[in-house]
């Protein structure tokens, strides 16, 4: 270890080693008392909650198969026995919104996970590494996906790859990565300025350590806060791309499939394709005050007296 | 001014040329054969012999790239598989209606929102004001196709005021206005509350400015300041979000087609998509690539024209 | 004809109501302003200056209620004036203010010439001047004003944007909305604070010549006991919204007649002999949502006595001309010299 540095520097580095410490475990207090007090992210949060318990438990909450078909009572109105109704099939629409919801959940987490740890690196490298070859490599690979509308480009993937749910994971992650790469990239653009890594590089602290002990946790904040922002955005992608029938394939029950056949039959019953819609409706706002409760937890400049 | 434009359009070359380089890759990764897929139970062997040939589908990748490079350059864009039309013929035919759609979505939106966020920024609402609080909420709640269906559902079949289907007669403009009514309004709705909420707040931001109180200090006229002084100001992150709302709404333009069976680029992708017309999707989807390119280098060309400083930096 | 004080304030109080809590911002203030002088107010931060300034002008934020007084501008109730009036009449016409911060006062996204020809058009449509004013002879007039204020090459730097234009400079275009013949009083809130100490010297220096050209009645508004005792005659010292002291400029600063007066020219740095160390009063500004009882000032003050917290001092005059909210003044009237040291 470098020794060149005065012993405010080090004190610099050590306070500020503490200050990422101490501020982890706070962060999160403070984001767990907030959720309580803005407006709307408690119910964000509880229906967020429930949507995963129902991906999770899906087999033990849903009353019925969700591909069993009940050829007596087809387009069925919501009734004790089927309490959403049933389908062109005679299936249960409560089932087989159950297992929708696992379904979007599946492909919601798993998309936004892979895009955003590739997309975390990748930006981190190429901000850490600004204005060099590296970063304008990266920016270029960022751009040219994001020259594609997200949909546009994963149903080119998909007419590549096939129809099924890896592969609209897939595609998505790969749509969606370059949105975390450029926050983090000009987050960590920011970061590296500061005064504990200018502390950390002063010490001779490796490139790579830099990145993962300093730099890495303070981006990680707004990223969840974005994350939460954008998770409903792969639960609308896997609809719709299900919905042209690119995405999950019948008779697999995804809330997209259920919105085509309910489109197919609009005229015969409404609620094919009301529960579905609503479905996605009340996934897009309970996220959106989930992550609106945790953004402004966190925003240092709204400090309660 | 003029270099700025410069600058970007610079930058737009590599983008456009990765752009190419991936649509290519797409293709040349096609799992299966794609002539036997395509002619079916009339491929006999010679037949696929010749269409190979015909494709380049046995020269080295390289050659296949350049090929597709100097095509694409010459505005060449391959021929369906599928009909046997230019691609490019394809695409003319289609792009206009999804223009006007998208257009047509951008300017409602935009309308609305500034309307709604300069009424509440001058009843001096904050950020949690009673407006926009309903507004934002109705628009979150649901993505363009969603709406789409839910407008079909209460307007087209619970109460049969607009029509469900197609653009209408070709050269009536008001049937054809009538049939935009709803999906331009579709894919408007889930703007309006992000966009609304943020006009209001940055003219809030504006209105609360020293320059503006420096206007109220000379007794320019209130209307004149929330149009005229404070919307230069206030509708900047508006537009710049517009301009990079154009790619989404481009998105969603795929689904309201759709589902309002109407002509378009949606439908075309779409289709040669179930049909495996690889020319196709990969045309289509370079021209939809591009004008989104071109939408946000408009959209940062006006910002600079509103925010001189910007130009400068 | 009975002849009016260009200002007559009498008994304003304003409060700032946010978050359910009450801030008194001015507590029953009362003063004169006479035609073409020149009256300093002087105060720390928060101690309402500004507030009063655009209380006169009526440019107040939503959460402002004046709770009582009256401003008589010439006679006239300007409380009682309409909005629609105030634009007509005061504004920008008979009454001018101009603000701290120049770098922020201007539009950033149009040209001066642009700001400068708004606001002398509407000027000239407000008051019917016979024909309507073309758009060229307007910027003849805009750059006219330019000159005057010092703007070299003002017929080039109109058509330039704010960002153009040094701090300095910003001001003397604000100065040139501000003044003309018209204009009876101009408010003046800290304008050189945010300024370098010369370019400072040359604003107040603009300041005094329009003054002298334009006989205005000028509201100064300044922390600076420098500066004020500079440019203003009379001037008048506040503390939570209240006027403590109110005199002739030199008899103020150099013989004040109220603690806190005298505690400001103590704290100033170099004023006196040579001392260890500066002097700075105990405890902070109270928050005006919780004043303290009586004097405002007693909890700070040394010389406080019994009286101070059970009764608000009344602004008293205590020799001609000279008025102190203070009961221990009151009192002895002169006699205590308020040292703080």
């Amino acid at each position: 270890m470098n020794l060149q540095s005065s012993p405010e520097i080090i004190g610099a580095t050590l306070a500020s080693g503490m200050y990422i410490k101490r501020s982890w475990s706070s962060k999160a207090r403070v984001a767990f008392r907030a959720i309580f007090k803005v407006r709307g992210a408690l119910w964000g949060s509880i229906w967020v909650a429930v949507m995963i318990s129902f991906a999770i438990f899906a087999p033990w909450l849903s009353p019925a198969d969700p591909n069993v078909q009940d050829l007596d009572h087809l387009f069925a109105s919501p009734s004790f026995q089927h309490p959403m109704g049933t389908d062109y099939l005679g299936r249960d629409l409560l089932s087989r919104m159950i297992y929708g919801c696992r379904i979007a959940m599946m492909v919601a987490f798993g998309a936004a996970t892979l895009a955003t740890i590739f997309g975390v690196i990748l930006g981190v490298t190429a901000g850490y590494s600004e204005g060099g070859k590296i970063d304008y490599a990266l920016i270029l690979i960022f751009d040219v996906v994001r020259a594609f509308p997200q949909i546009i480009l994963a149903i080119a993937i998909i007419a590549v790859l096939g129809p099924s749910i890896l592969n609209l994971i897939l595609a998505l992650a790969f749509t969606g990565f370059p949105f975390y790469g450029r926050l983090t990239r000009a987050q960590a653009m920011v970061v590296k300025e500061s005064d504990y890594v200018k502390a950390a590089v002063s010490m001779g602290l490796k490139h790579h350590k830099i990145i993962l002990q300093h730099i890495i946790p303070n981006i990680l904040i707004p990223v969840i806060v974005c994350l939460g922002m954008d998770l409903p955005w792969y639960i609308i992608y896997e609809a719709g791309l299900s919905f042209l029938g690119l995405g999950v394939r019948p008779p697999t029950a995804s809330w997209g499939i259920m919105l085509r056949d309910g489109y197919t039959y609009i005229d015969t019953s409404p609620w094919m394709i009301l529960w579905p819609a609503l479905a996605i409706a009340s996934a897009m706002l309970a996220f959106s005050f989930f992550s609106q409760g945790i953004k402004a937890a966190l925003d240092p400049k709204k400090r309660e007296r | 001014m003029f270099k700025y434009i410069v600058k970007r359009l610079l930058w737009m070359l590599p983008t456009l040329l990765g752009v190419m380089l991936l649509l290519f890759s797409l293709t040349y990764f096609l799992p299966g054969d794609p002539v036997s897929i395509l002619l079916g139970p009339r491929a006999t062997p010679d037949l696929v012999v010749l269409i190979k040939e015909r494709l380049r589908l046995n020269d080295p990748i390289h050659v296949r790239l350049g090929y597709y490079l100097l095509g694409v350059l010459k505005g060449d864009l391959g021929t369906s598989v599928w009909s046997g039309y230019q691609v490019r013929s394809l695409i003319a035919k289609e792009l206009p209606h999804t223009i006007v759609l998208t257009f047509t979505s951008l300017g409602v939106a935009a309308l609305f929102s500034i309307f709604i966020g300069v009424f509440a920024a001058m009843r001096q609402e904050n950020r949690k004001g009673f407006t926009v609080t309903i507004v934002s909420l109705l628009s979150v709640a649901a993505p363009d196709f969603v709406w789409a269906l839910l407008l079909v559902l209460f307007f087209c079949i619970k109460l049969p005021l607009f029509p469900a289907l197609g653009a209408g007669v070709k050269g009536d403009l008001i049937d054809m206005a009538v049939h935009l009514i709803l999906p331009a309004t579709a894919l408007a709705i889930p703007w309006f509350g992000y966009l609304s909420r943020l006009t209001q707040e940055s003219m809030n931001e504006v209105l609360g400015s020293d320059y503006i109180r420096t206007a109220r200090a000379f007794a320019i006229p209130k209307r004149i300041i929330a149009y005229r002084y404070a919307l230069k100001n206030g509708i900047i992150p508006t537009i710049t979000v517009l301009g990079m709302g154009v790619g989404k709404l481009l998105g969603g333009a795929v689904f309201v087609e759709i589902i309002f069976n109407r002509p378009g680029m949606g439908k075309l992708i779409v289709d040669a998509v179930y049909q495996r017309d690889l020319p196709v999707v990969q045309g289509a989807i370079l021209v939809t690539a591009l004008m989104f390119v071109l939408a946000n280098l408009l959209a940062d060309i006006s910002y600079a024209f509103l925010d001189p400083r910007i130009q400068y930096d | 004809m009975m002849s009016h004080a260009m200002i007559e304030i009498n008994e304003l109080t304003l409060d700032y109501e946010f978050g359910g809590r009450l801030m008194r911002a001015l507590d029953q203030v009362s003063f004169k302003l006479e035609r073409g002088e020149v009256l300093g107010v002087a105060g720390e931060s928060g101690c309402g200056k500004s507030t009063l300034g655009l209380s006169i002008i009526r440019l107040l934020p939503k959460i402002a209620k004046i709770k009582g007084g009256g401003i008589l501008f010439k006679g006239r109730d300007l409380l009682k004036l309409s909005e629609e009036q105030m634009n007509r009449e005061i504004r920008g016409k008979e009454i001018s203010m101009i603000f701290q911060n120049p770098q922020s006062a201007l539009n950033p996204v149009f040209k001066v010439e642009t700001q400068m020809t708004d606001v002398l058009l509407y000027q000239s449509r407000y008051q019917n001047e016979g024909r309507r004013k073309t758009r060229n002879e307007i910027k003849k007039e805009a750059i006219a004003k330019l000159k005057e204020t010092g703007i070299a090459d003002p017929a080039e730097r109109i058509s330039n944007y704010p960002f153009e234009f040094s701090g300095g400079m910003k001001q003397r275009v604000m100065i040139a909305m501000a003044l003309s013949s018209k204009t009876s009083l101009l408010i003046a809130d800290e304008p050189t604070t945010a300024l370098d100490v010369t370019i400072e010297a040359q604003i107040l220096e603009l300041i005094r010549d329009m003054h002298a050209k334009y006989k205005t009645s000028i509201l100064y508004i300044s922390h600076d006991l420098g500066v004020l005792s500079e440019i203003s005659k009379r001037i008048m010292v506040m503390y939570a919204g209240r006027i403590f002291e109110m005199g002739q400029t030199e008899v103020v600063l150099q013989e004040p007649r109220h603690p806190y007066s005298a505690a400001l020219l103590e704290s100033l740095p170099g004023t006196h002999t040579k001392r260890d160390r500066l002097l700075s009063l105990p405890d902070f500004v109270p928050s005006l949502d919780r004043l303290p009882s009586g004097c405002s000032f007693h909890t700070r003050c040394r010389f406080s006595k019994e009286i101070c917290h059970q009764k608000v001092p009344p602004l008293l005059e205590v020799s001609t001309g000279h008025w102190s909210a203070c009961f221990l003044e009151h009192q002895d009237k002169g006699k205590h010299k308020w040292k703080w040291f």
